[in-house]
């Protein structure tokens, strides 16, 4: 039943998938997705696959369809059909054409959110039988270029910003240095063995925005928790291999991560605001590597602010504002579009996650009129991805971390 | 069009109800279900002299049989009584329910046989 | 006629209830053996707990915010669904040949209420015909064998409808009932018809992962 695609696309530059298709050869594609098929897959992609009954139910669940006027090529079943379906049915043989569409539908037009499974009434996990195609798709070298960029970094660097070994220390006694002007006894504590807490960070915080480690070490410092940082490779614990499919590379820096904790002999990581992180330390990562759940306790940020307020270790000052809820909210709520490595394809691919999240700006247009100012966002994937899509569809709202308001209202040191 | 063959088929079953009526006054017409509280079906066909006549059975202990103590009787047998008389609603141990009792006794010949109706609307005519 | 009719409620039968149950069985092991051979950590992670949660709120109509956002396919799927098991396995003429056949009985249906939840499950069936040609987003992952699968399902109340209120060849309706209850069953296990055998499967997979790893509800 095919459907023309309601509004021609443009075609998408991209040197990543474009270079990788030239290389390509149908008897290669045609290994390559049987050897995933057969050594890599097993009874979930199998029985998902005999066990839809193409129902459609997990449309509505997709952003992107409901942001593409129920376009069913965006449905998450209509993903699903797009690419492993045919390959699964082909036994392999598809074009190379077939496997750039392929590679843009699961690399950009997917999030990995899982929503879709909690809209199917037989809990088809549609997003891993896309994690499955980009398994495939890396494995053919078609990755889109900027995210595949971070995956190199990851793999020679062990982060995700090709951050050198110097420029790590560096940024973070610069950070100290700045945060002694507001309180002086601060510090960030490089290697401290059998410290209580190993903070950890996603590269982009040193590259861009060292601004919150200066935050993160102020609310330590104020709450008094004996931590630490590492001053070498594991103190990375983002994972865009994750998003590509290259599991080995998300095995080693999961490794690298655990055992710098192990090395630091600290009880817990505790680790920045970041949602995908937490996701490779937390779910996927640590299974590649053989633990059914991390071998330490690893404590989301919001998850330590809010016990630390509870306990009464930060003490807030003054009111910040009332919570306006969004709706859908909850594990409901929709996805930010940026997530599930879309974000880092990058520009080539910023209009896509852009119009594929209308229905995000009308929801934070929704939630503004009933008078919300400002938007928090505990990730910085979210963070990004939401500062476009307000942006461009003028919403005018300010987005900030937890952190940020965090450190704005809490009581300091005078 | 679909009215068209519903009418033309109620007619049918109308006409085809009304000549077996017709047919059939003076004799046995249908097996006697009174002793059913609730019956699903409408009675069982069976002109019986036709029948019998058919089937060439001239033996009344062919289908009138006659158990005692679970053995069946020889050379006995009960047409001076009703089925229902033996053959209760329920059914207990080796005595069948008056249903079963009916469904073999007919069918049961007819698949022997290899003649006579054997599915359900071959007998509960609508 | 009597020897077709022997044949689909004879041999025909008994090839049909074994494929259905055997292959059910063997579709099920070969999965749980896949599962052990590959995919192991699945065992680690299931949890009866959140399982039966999940089963349970997918089981209730309206009870998931998707049912709730489709009423009119949540009142029919449900009752769809309800009718296509209960009625053959309750209706009285079936009860009555496992009683010749095997002298086993329980509780059966009134006619007219199987009638009823016969013409249900047809309606239904015309349903979600029509769903998958006019939706857009059903029409576009719709095969062949969707329609086939429907057709299976539908065949065997169609004619069993057809059968009981005997209308055209009633001999030849009612072998063609049979034989589509055989064709039916058998297929259940071979079929994307196995969602009957590997949605509690799917769904407490589903329930385990989205409870104990996510902390998250899944409905």
């Amino acid at each position: 039943m095919a459907e023309p695609l309601k509004k021609e696309k443009t075609k998408v530059v991209d040197e990543g998938i474009d270079v990788g298709i030239s290389r390509l050869t149908e008897e290669k594609i045609e290994s390559v997705i049987n050897t995933v098929l057969e050594t890599e897959t097993g009874a979930r992609l199998k029985i998902y696959v005999e066990t839809c009954i193409h129902c459609g139910l997990c449309s509505e669940a997709c952003h992107y369809y409901l942001s593409h006027d129920k376009d069913p090529h965006y449905s998450p079943v209509g993903k699903i059909k797009q690419t492993i379906w045919e390959m699964i049915k082909k036994r392999g043989r598809v074009s190379p054409e077939f496997i750039r569409r392929a590679a843009i539908i699961a690399q950009t037009e997917c999030n990995m959110c899982k929503r879709c499974a909690q809209y199917c009434p037989f809990g088809i996990d549609i997003a891993y039988m896309l994690s499955v195609v980009r398994r495939i798709i890396h494995k053919l070298g078609v990755t889109p270029l900027y995210i595949q960029d971070t995956a190199h970094s990851h793999s020679v660097t062990m982060n995700q910003m090709w951050v050198k070994g110097d420029e790590w220390p560096d940024t973070l006694q610069w950070q100290e240095e700045e945060a002694q002007a507001e309180i002086p006894d601060l510090r960030i504590p490089l290697e401290k063995e059998g410290a209580d807490i190993m903070y950890s960070v996603i590269a982009p915080e040193p590259k861009f925005q060292a601004q919150l480690i200066y935050q993160a070490a102020v609310i330590m410092h104020v709450a008094g928790v004996n931590w630490t940082m590492p001053a070498s490779v594991g103190w990375d614990n983002s994972d865009m291999a994750m998003f590509t499919g290259d599991n080995e590379v998300m095995g080693r820096l999961k490794r690298a991560h655990f055992e710098t904790a192990a090395r630091l002999k600290v009880k817990k990581i505790v680790m920045g605001e970041c949602g995908h992180a937490f996701r490779s330390v937390y779910d996927m990562g640590n299974r590649w590597l053989g633990w059914s759940m991390p071998p330490f306790t690893i404590v989301h940020a919001i998850e330590f602010y809010y016990d630390l307020i509870k306990d009464g270790r930060i003490k807030i000052a003054k009111k910040y504002k009332t919570v306006i809820e969004m709706h859908p909210n909850r594990e409901h709520n929709y996805c930010c579009c940026a997530g599930g490595g879309v974000i880092n394809t990058g520009p080539p691919f910023k209009m896509t996650r852009i119009l594929g999240n209308r229905v995000k700006a009308e929801q934070l247009f929704e939630t503004k009129t009933k008078g919300a100012e400002v938007l928090v966002a505990p990730c910085h994937n979210c963070h990004s991805g939401l500062h476009d899509i307000v942006h461009h569809y003028e919403i005018g709202l300010d987005i900030k971390f937890f952190g940020d308001i965090i450190y704005e209202v809490m009581e300091k040191p005078e | 069009m679909r009215n068209v063959t519903l009418i033309a088929l109620s007619l049918l079953i109308g006409i085809v109800l009304a000549l077996t009526t017709a047919w059939s006054q003076d004799d046995m017409t249908v097996v006697d279900n009174a002793a059913f509280d609730n019956p699903q079906r409408t009675p069982s066909v069976f002109v019986h002299d036709e029948h019998n006549e058919m089937a060439e059975i001239d033996d009344c202990a062919k289908c009138h049989h006659l158990y005692e103590d679970g053995k069946l009787v020889e050379d006995e047998s009960s047409e001076d009584q009703s089925c229902s008389e033996c053959h209760d609603l329920e059914g207990s141990g080796d005595q069948p329910s008056l249903v079963k009792a009916f469904h073999t006794n007919c069918k049961g010949c007819h698949q022997e046989q290899k003649k006579g109706p054997i599915m359900c609307g071959e007998c509960h005519i609508k | 006629m009597h020897s077709f009719y022997n044949f689909v409620s004879g041999p025909l039968a008994w090839i049909a209830f074994i494929l259905f149950f055997g292959g059910s069985t063997y579709r099920i092991v070969r999965m749980l053996m896949l599962v052990n051979e590959k995919e192991k950590f699945i065992f680690t992670y299931m949890s009866w707990r959140y399982s039966l949660r999940s089963i349970f709120h997918w089981i209730i109509p309206f009870a998931t915010v998707n049912w709730r956002r489709q009423p009119v396919l949540t009142v029919v799927t449900f009752a769809f669904h309800i009718c296509l098991m209960a009625t053959p396995i309750f209706l009285l003429s079936h009860v009555v040949l496992w009683d010749e056949a095997f002298s086993i009985s329980w509780w059966t249906l009134p006619d007219a209420m199987a009638d009823v939840m016969t013409v249900i499950v047809i309606l239904g069936a015309v349903y979600f015909l029509v769903r998958r040609l006019t939706l857009p987003e059903v029409k576009f992952v719709t095969s062949g064998s969707d329609f086939v699968i429907l057709a299976i399902v539908a065949a065997p109340f169609v004619t069993g409808f057809f059968a009981y209120h005997q209308w055209l060849s009633y001999p030849l309706i009612m072998c063609l009932h049979v034989l589509a209850g055989d064709i039916m069953l058998a297929a259940i296990p071979f079929t994307r018809l196995s969602h009957m055998l590997f949605s509690p499967f799917t769904r407490a997979y589903m329930g385990s992962e989205f409870g104990k790893v996510r902390h998250a509800r899944d409905w």
